[in-house]
Order: structure tokens, then C-alpha cells, then sequence
């Protein structure tokens, strides 16, 4: 038997299996497919638009205080929250994949979010970016050049260029033939990420771009400068263009929440703990004492029974599988049909407006749980004695609303893990 | 070619959000513009292939290997290695089914030709002239690993030549060898014997045919469905008696588990007690180990050992066993490959127009086992096409787990693939 199971291959799933390890548990992640990081900018947003916000907050970590009382964060002190971020970011330099917040800033209590350009050309607020995209900082003087490559889908640099120039940054485009790439007729983010590995694809491309460039200028490339030598791979083409490098996520999949994925996966691996994907979770079992006794997976024939002292769940909220629904409006949540805040009537999960600058009901909703991260009843009361939960399971957060979905999973992902390694379950 | 279970595949396509996280990891769509990738070929060409239109409407999917790494990294639970296959057999039934396809599907019919007189069916065959008009005519690559009939008889010649020294008791087991253990490698079964009885199991191999494996991944649905329900008949007795049918081939216990079922439709309670009752070897042994009843008595092996999980076990679902069994033995330095796929996909990297794409796609594999040294000797993997691709690739010899584990108890020397007598 085990220590812990985390069900769920997402950002706070791997950060509690990392923080587990790290106290001498044994774990194991199993997850349905992969998800959530593949599509993710790859960047830390913690908060930029509470409720009822005017506009970007500037300091995210000023604001936690005022968020409604069932909001995520809340459930934590300010300071378990900082130290979270906090050893975030030391890890992701362990891994030589380092994110910082923003410029100058060495106390994380005053940091501002960083705006940076999204692939739409808009502002986006982030509070930990990794390294490749500091150099887009909409913050900064110079001017950008965005760089795109004719035939890659869903990258229209004159797009992206003529709308950061509409709310006044100074940005222009150009196109540079897909063939410096890859030889491939076609080739999505992932290919050409891997493709920059060579160090001679990346040699035509610093000559092209170096010919681009003007003086002064900053170069905004999609993000795929490199996959597995991705550190190395943007210090060369920044080395040989003479100029700053700034990637520019893309849609999906999404090349550094791809980078940032691996890289945690490796290192639990080296940690000793296997995340496993293919496994879908199809039944558990609990005794009469209020303990989870196993969680069965789908195979090919009888299920997989896997059996730990402790569960953390963090599958996700609806984008990551975590609940699902039917047409006639009921919402459950998929491994343990835990009690849901979300409304169980249709016509309430939507307002009239997609882009309603409230969000929408249906993505406030999701596991309650106490402030030892355990789900509860209604009335309270754990529904297990040794289950956990984090991440965009999570009740009383709006994230894609807020920008603050990778914010609440390191968070709650390493809170979690800490509730699990001090509890009785374990020792 | 509508069928039943494209009620429990077919409606799986409208879960594809095109997140593109199956191209990303697929494994051919990183080598060749041939296959642009699961989803195009799987739930996007889906949409044009059903309510009876006559023609598929994208003949890339023929390029689909069937390592289903796309269903493993799929977070919708999308079954598009399913949706391919089945594509693939409408457009066997459009266009009908090459020669070559027919004798490559054919494994079990092959072997026994061949182990007639084994000596003169190797020589035909892989003498350099026969095999360049066997690409010429049949378009099988020249170079691709075929294997070589057993010149020292098949499985059940031994099995039946040691019936007084068979050990009796009251756990049983069933054991299931399929046709590459039959006509091919005889060795691999005896080690699964020597293993089974060692840990105090009385062996009963049944008559047995093909999976249909092989017919399924080239379209003949129609002559593995005969193989199938032959198995069924064979078979299912054991499986209603309560009897574990246990397997070395991961791709032949695949297959009758949930392969040939669910493409066949099989779904009578006769097929769900055989699905129920087949295990892969160490899958079974695993089981065994976590009641505490697998024997450990090991002898040290001292070696570095590349291991790499087939493509089966990813559509297993069941983990890694093997790594978690051979972890066991004292002195073994296991290194896991997490390379996607060896590239030979069962008979796809035999076919001339995708061998080159077999070895690109196997580099990933073959350039880990270099990376772990000199010292490295052979390398091992469960599936037995993937064995003969490793060698390929790496020029290292490869082997079974279970002849690991037979060695490991002192019972099976690994360089002469025989049994040692005690």
C-alpha cells in the first residue's frame, strides 16, 4: 500500500505529489489522459480581476484579503500562500525551467502582475512567467517586432501586432517562411519546438531574424523556441539575434505548459513517484469508518484497484474533466460524486452574455472543503476521513473570470499535500 | 460497416475538444507528413465516415500504427485508436485486401508451414535474393525482422514430450501461447512453465488458436472473428470453470481481453467470462506478489538492464508490471525506456511503403538503449515483434521478462534461451 494517490496529472496534482515526496511519502499519480498544462500559457496567474474589480489589480497579493470568504485562497493564511509562490519558483530554477514575477521584484508580497501580450494581441496579467516570456513585459520602452511563420496555425503576427498597437504599445509583424522550421508540410507548436532543439535550425533562424530586427527592438516570437533544450535553445537565438526574445504562448497544445509539465514529471520520477496517464478512475470502495479503502481504473479487462492511505483528488473543474453533466442539468463530480456547490438547474449555470463581465455561475461551483482541504458535507463534516482535494475542483472560484487558475493550484496543491502529511492517515 | 460497438466507440468522438495533445505525442505524426496525426485520421475524419457513407474519406488512417498513445494521453476519453481501426477495415472492405496483408495476417497458418521443416522454411526465407523478391512482389521491406521458425520443434512438441515430469497440484493455471511462442520461440513458454510450476501451479495448455490480432490491425475482420470465436469454444470452459488463462504475448492477451470483443462484437456472457478470466504473465504475477504468494528465492543477476514496456501494455492499462516484478531481483539495474513506440506496431514496420517510418519512429528507443552504455548486453521487453525490432535496432540480443525471472530463480540460462535441469 501506498501513502497517497493523487487522481489527477494537472499542475496542483503534481505539485502535491511533489511536496508529498518531498516528505518522504510514497505516491503515485494516476490520471485519465493529460491535460490541463498542455493547454495552459504556461505562466502563474495568480489574481488580476476579482469580483467586482474595475480593471487589473496590480498587486495580487495586496487583494487576497478581500476575496468572499469561500474563495480558495481564503481557506489559507497570507503567508502559507507567499511561501507556496514562493518555493514554487525556487523549484522551477532547480529544474533549470526558473519563473520569476516581475522585474526588480524580490519580495513577492509587493510584486506586480506582469502584462504580457497573448496570442490575440491582447494584455494579459501574470504574476510568475517563466523566462522566455519576461522579454514581452508590456511594461517595457522598446518596441516589439512580432515575428510569425506563414502556414503555422492560429499565430497571425499582424493580428497581434495591430491590436497591442490599438491600446498603445508599439508593434509591428512580419512572416518568415515556414520552411526555416521544418521540412514538414505541416508541423504543429510541439514539432517546431522540438525542431528548434537543433542548433543548426535555430543558426537560419537567427540570421532571418537578425536581418528583421531593428535597432532597439525586442523580438516576439510563438512559443517554441525549444522543447527538451529549451534554456539553451533561447539563450543561443538571443545570443546570435543581438536583440531580447520573448516567446508568445499559443493555443493549444501549448509548448511551455508542455516544458513545465515534463519538467515536474521527470523530477517526481526522479522522486520515485510514476504518473501514470490512461488510468481513468471508475469506482472506490470506503469502510464503515469513513475511509476510502481503494479507487478502482478502468483496464482492459478487470479494474485496477489502487490502494493508499490517503487520496488527493485534483481532477479539475469542467475543462479538466473534474465534474461532468448531463442535458437535463445534473452536475457530479466524477470519482467520488462528492457533494457540488454547482447549481444543479441549466438555466442557472449561464448568464445571457458568453463574456459576461461577472463570469459565469456554472465555473463558480465545485468540491467545498474545510480548511484542511478535506471535502465536506453541507453540514460541514468530512466526507472522508483520508480524502483531499485541490486545485480547479475546488469551490468558490471563478478562475478563467479571476486569472487565477495556475495561482490556486500551486497554492491548494501544495496546501493539501501539507494537510496530508501531518494528518493521522499518514502517521 | 456499421456495427453495435460503434455505440460504445463511435460517440466518443464528440468528446474531442481538438486540444491536439494526441498529435503532439503521436509517434508517427512526429516522423512523417504520411500521417497527419490521431486527430485529423480519428475523430475529425470520423464525422465524414459515418451514417453509411460508402467511402472513407481520409486513407492516411492506413498510416496509424495502433500504439495508442493517443488514447492514453487523450483527456476526453476519446477512443480514436478504436475509431482508426475500424476505419482501416472499411477500407480493406471498399478496396479490398492486398496479398500481402492477407499473408501477414496469417501468423498462425505461417507458422505451421513453415515449422514443417523448419530448417528449409528459414533458409527460403531469409536467404538476401528471396527477400528482395519478397519485396518486390509482396512489399514486404527487405530489411524489416522477421522472425526465424524453431528448429528444435514448437511449444507444445516439448510440452507434450515432458508429460510424466509436469507438475501436479491443486492451483492451476491455464496457459496461453500464442502462435510467435508456438512456431517461433519455443523458449519463452518453457521459462513461463518453469515459472508457473516453481511457484507451485500445475500448467494446462489447451488447443489454441491465433488470436486474430494480426487480421484485426490489417482489416480482415471477417477471418478473425473465425479465430475468435474458435478461442471462444476453446477456451471459455476454463474461463466459466474459474480457471486464470494467462498469456506471455501482451498483444495476444490484449486481444482476448478487449480487442477482438469489442471490434467483433462479442459481447455474449461466454465472451465477457474470457475477457474476465485472461491475464498477461505478469500481470497474473503481480497479483500473485501483492498476495504474497510469488516466490523470491532469486539468485543475483548483476546487469544493466534497458526495459521497455510495449505498446500493449498501454492499452493494458494496467502499469508497468514487469518493471515492478524484475525490481524484485537483487543486482539488476533497471532502466525504464520511455520511448512511445519501438516502431514495428505488430506487422506495420514489415510493410515496405512504412519500414523507414518504423525505424525513425524506433530511433527514439533504439538511441536510449545506447545511451545507457557499453556494458548494456541485452535488453528486454514483453512483446515479441518489438523484441525482434530492439534487435533490429540496437543490435543487442532481447528478452522476454519472464526468461529474466526464469534465470533469476536458476532456472533458465538467458545467453542459450534453455532451461537448466535441477
Amino acid at each position: 500500500m501506498i501513502d497517497l494517490l493523487v487522481i489527477g496529472a494537472g499542475l496542483s496534482g503534481l505539485m502535491a505529489a511533489y511536496h508529498a515526496a518531498k516528505a518522504s511519502l510514497s505516491v503515485r499519480v494516476i490520471a485519465k489522459g493529460l491535460g490541463a498544462l498542455h493547454w495552459d500559457a504556461g505562466t502563474i496567474d495568480v489574481l488580476a480581476y476579482p469580483p467586482d474589480s474595475a480593471g487589473v489589480v496590480n498587486r495580487p497579493l495586496d487583494q487576497l484579503a478581500a476575496l468572499p470568504p469561500t474563495h480558495p485562497y481564503r481557506l489559507l493564511d497570507e503567508a502559507d500562500i507567499h511561501a507556496a509562490l514562493e518555493r514554487f519558483a525556487a523549484l522551477t530554477a532547480e529544474l533549470g525551467l526558473p519563473y520569476r514575477p516581475a522585474a526588480g521584484a524580490d519580495d513577492f508580497v509587493v510584486s506586480e502582475n506582469i502584462l504580457l501580450p497573448s496570442p490575440l494581441g491582447a494584455a494579459r496579467p501574470v504574476f510568475l512567467a517563466p523566462a522566455s516570456q519576461h522579454a514581452g513585459d508590456l511594461g517595457r520602452p522598446e518596441p516589439m517586432l512580432i515575428v510569425g511563420f506563414e502556414g503555422l496555425r492560429d499565430f497571425y503576427p499582424a493580428l497581434i501586432a495591430e491590436n497591442l498597437g490599438k491600446l498603445g504599445y508599439a508593434a509591428r509583424a512580419a512572416f518568415l517562411p515556414f520552411a526555416l522550421l521544418s521540412e514538414r508540410r505541416d508541423a504543429n507548436t510541439v514539432h517546431l519546438a522540438h525542431a528548434l532543439d537543433d542548433p543548426a535550425r535555430r543558426r537560419n533562424l537567427a540570421v532571418e531574424l537578425k536581418r528583421l530586427a531593428g535597432p532597439g527592438e525586442r523580438v516576439g516570437l510563438p512559443a517554441i523556441v525549444g522543447l527538451d533544450e529549451h534554456p539553451a535553445a533561447l539563450a543561443d537565438l538571443e545570443q546570435q539575434v543581438g536583440a531580447p526574445i520573448f516567446e508568445i504562448p499559443t493555443l493549444p497544445p501549448s509548448v511551455p505548459g508542455i516544458r513545465l509539465y515534463q519538467a515536474l514529471r521527470r523530477h517526481l520520477l526522479q522522486l520515485g513517484v510514476r504518473v501514470e496517464a490512461g488510468m481513468e478512475a471508475v469506482g472506490f470502495s470506503s469502510d464503515g469508518g469513513g475511509n476510502i479503502q481503494w479507487v478502482e481504473t478502468a483496464t482492459s479487462a478487470r479494474p485496477l484497484k489502487h490502494r493508499a492511505r490517503a487520496y488527493l483528488l485534483a481532477t479539475g473543474g469542467i475543462l479538466g474533466g473534474g465534474f461532468d453533466s448531463d442535458h437535463t442539468g445534473r452536475v457530479w463530480e466524477v470519482v467520488f460524486d462528492l457533494p457540488l456547490t454547482v447549481p444543479q438547474q441549466r438555466s442557472q449555470w449561464f448568464r445571457p452574455l458568453f463574456l459576461h463581465p461577472d463570469g459565469q455561475p456554472v465555473n463558480r461551483g465545485g468540491v467545498r472543503v474545510n480548511r484542511r482541504f478535506q471535502p465536506v458535507h453541507p453540514s460541514g463534516e468530512p466526507v472522508y476521513a483520508n480524502l483531499w482535494a485541490a486545485g480547479g475542483v475546488l469551490a468558490g472560484s471563478d478562475p478563467i473570470r479571476e486569472r487565477s487558475l495556475t495561482g490556486i493550484d500551486v497554492v491548494t496543491g501544495m496546501a493539501a499535500a501539507k494537510q496530508i502529511v501531518s494528518s493521522q492517515a499518514i502517521t | 460497416m456499421f456495427t453495435e460497438s460503434w455505440l460504445s466507440v463511435g460517440p466518443t468522438l464528440d468528446e474531442c475538444i481538438k486540444c491536439n495533445i494526441c498529435t503532439s505525442y503521436c509517434p508517427v505524426a512526429a516522423v512523417t507528413d504520411l500521417f497527419p496525426g490521431p486527430k485529423y485520421a480519428g475523430p475529425q475524419a470520423q464525422r465524414f465516415r459515418e451514417n453509411g457513407q460508402p467511402h472513407s474519406p481520409d486513407h492516411s488512417v492506413d498510416y496509424c500504427s495502433g500504439c495508442r498513445v493517443c488514447n492514453e494521453v487523450c483527456p476526453s476519453g476519446v477512443k480514436i485508436a478504436e475509431l482508426n481501426a475500424r476505419a482501416r477495415a472499411q477500407i480493406a472492405a471498399d478496396q479490398g485486401i492486398p496479398l500481402r496483408n492477407r499473408v501477414l495476417g496469417r501468423n498462425e497458418l505461417l507458422g505451421k508451414v513453415g515449422s514443417i521443416a523448419p530448417s528449409l522454411a528459414n533458409f527460403s526465407l531469409h536467404n538476401p535474393v528471396s527477400r528482395v523478391v519478397a519485396e518486390k512482389v509482396m512489399g514486404i521491406a527487405r530489411e524489416a525482422p522477421l522472425p526465424r521458425w524453431s528448429t528444435d520443434g514448437t511449444f507444445v512438441d516439448w510440452w507434450n514430450s515432458r508429460e510424466d515430469q509436469r507438475l501436479q497440484s491443486d492451483k492451476k493455471v491455464v496457459y496461453f501461447h500464442g502462435c510467435a511462442t508456438m512456431y517461433y520461440e519455443p523458449f519463452i513458454g518453457r521459462a513461463a512453465v518453469a515459472v508457473f510450476e516453481h511457484n507451485g501451479y500445475e500448467v494446462i495448455v489447451p488447443p489454441q488458436n491465433c488470436c486474430g490480432l494480426p487480421m484485426l490491425s490489417n482489416g480482415e475482420f471477417k477471418a478473425a472473428e473465425k479465430l475468435y470465436d474458435n478461442n471462444l469454444r476453446k477456451l471459455g470452459p476454463y474461463a466459466g470453470d474459474g480457471f486464470d488463462i494467462v498469456g506471455t504475448s501482451t498483444s495476444c492477451t490484449l486481444t482476448l481481453k478487449e480487442e477482438a470483443p469489442e471490434l467483433l462484437d462479442r459481447h455474449g456472457e461466454d465472451a465477457l467470462a474470457l475477457k474476465m478470466a485472461v491475464w498477461d504473465i505478469f500481470e497474473w504475477l503481480r497479483e500473485l506478489h501483492e498476495a504474497g504468494e510469488l516466490r523470491t528465492d532469486f539468485e543475483r543477476i548483476d546487469m544493466v538492464l534497458p526495459y521497455h514496456a510495449p505498446c500493449q501494455y498501454r492499452a493494458h492499462r494496467v502499469g508497468k508490471p514487469a518493471m515492478e516484478i524484475l525490481s524484485l531481483i537483487p543486482g539488476i539495474d533497471l532502466r525504464e525506456s520511455e520511448a512511445r513506440c519501438c516502431g514495428i506496431a505488430g506487422t506495420y514496420g514489415y510493410k515496405v511503403e512504412k519500414y523507414q517510418i518504423s525505424m525513425e519512429v524506433g530511433e527514439e528507443l533504439f538511441s536510449f538503449v545506447r545511451e545507457q552504455g557499453d556494458e548494456v548486453e541485452i535488453t528486454a521487453c514483453d512483446s515479441e515483434t518489438c523484441r525482434w525490432q530492439l534487435e533490429h535496432g540496437t543490435d543487442l540480443p532481447s528478452r522476454h521478462p519472464i526468461e529474466i525471472l526464469a534465470a533469476a530463480y536458476g532456472l533458465y540460462d538467458l545467453e542459450s534461451r534453455t532451461l537448466i535441469a535441477r
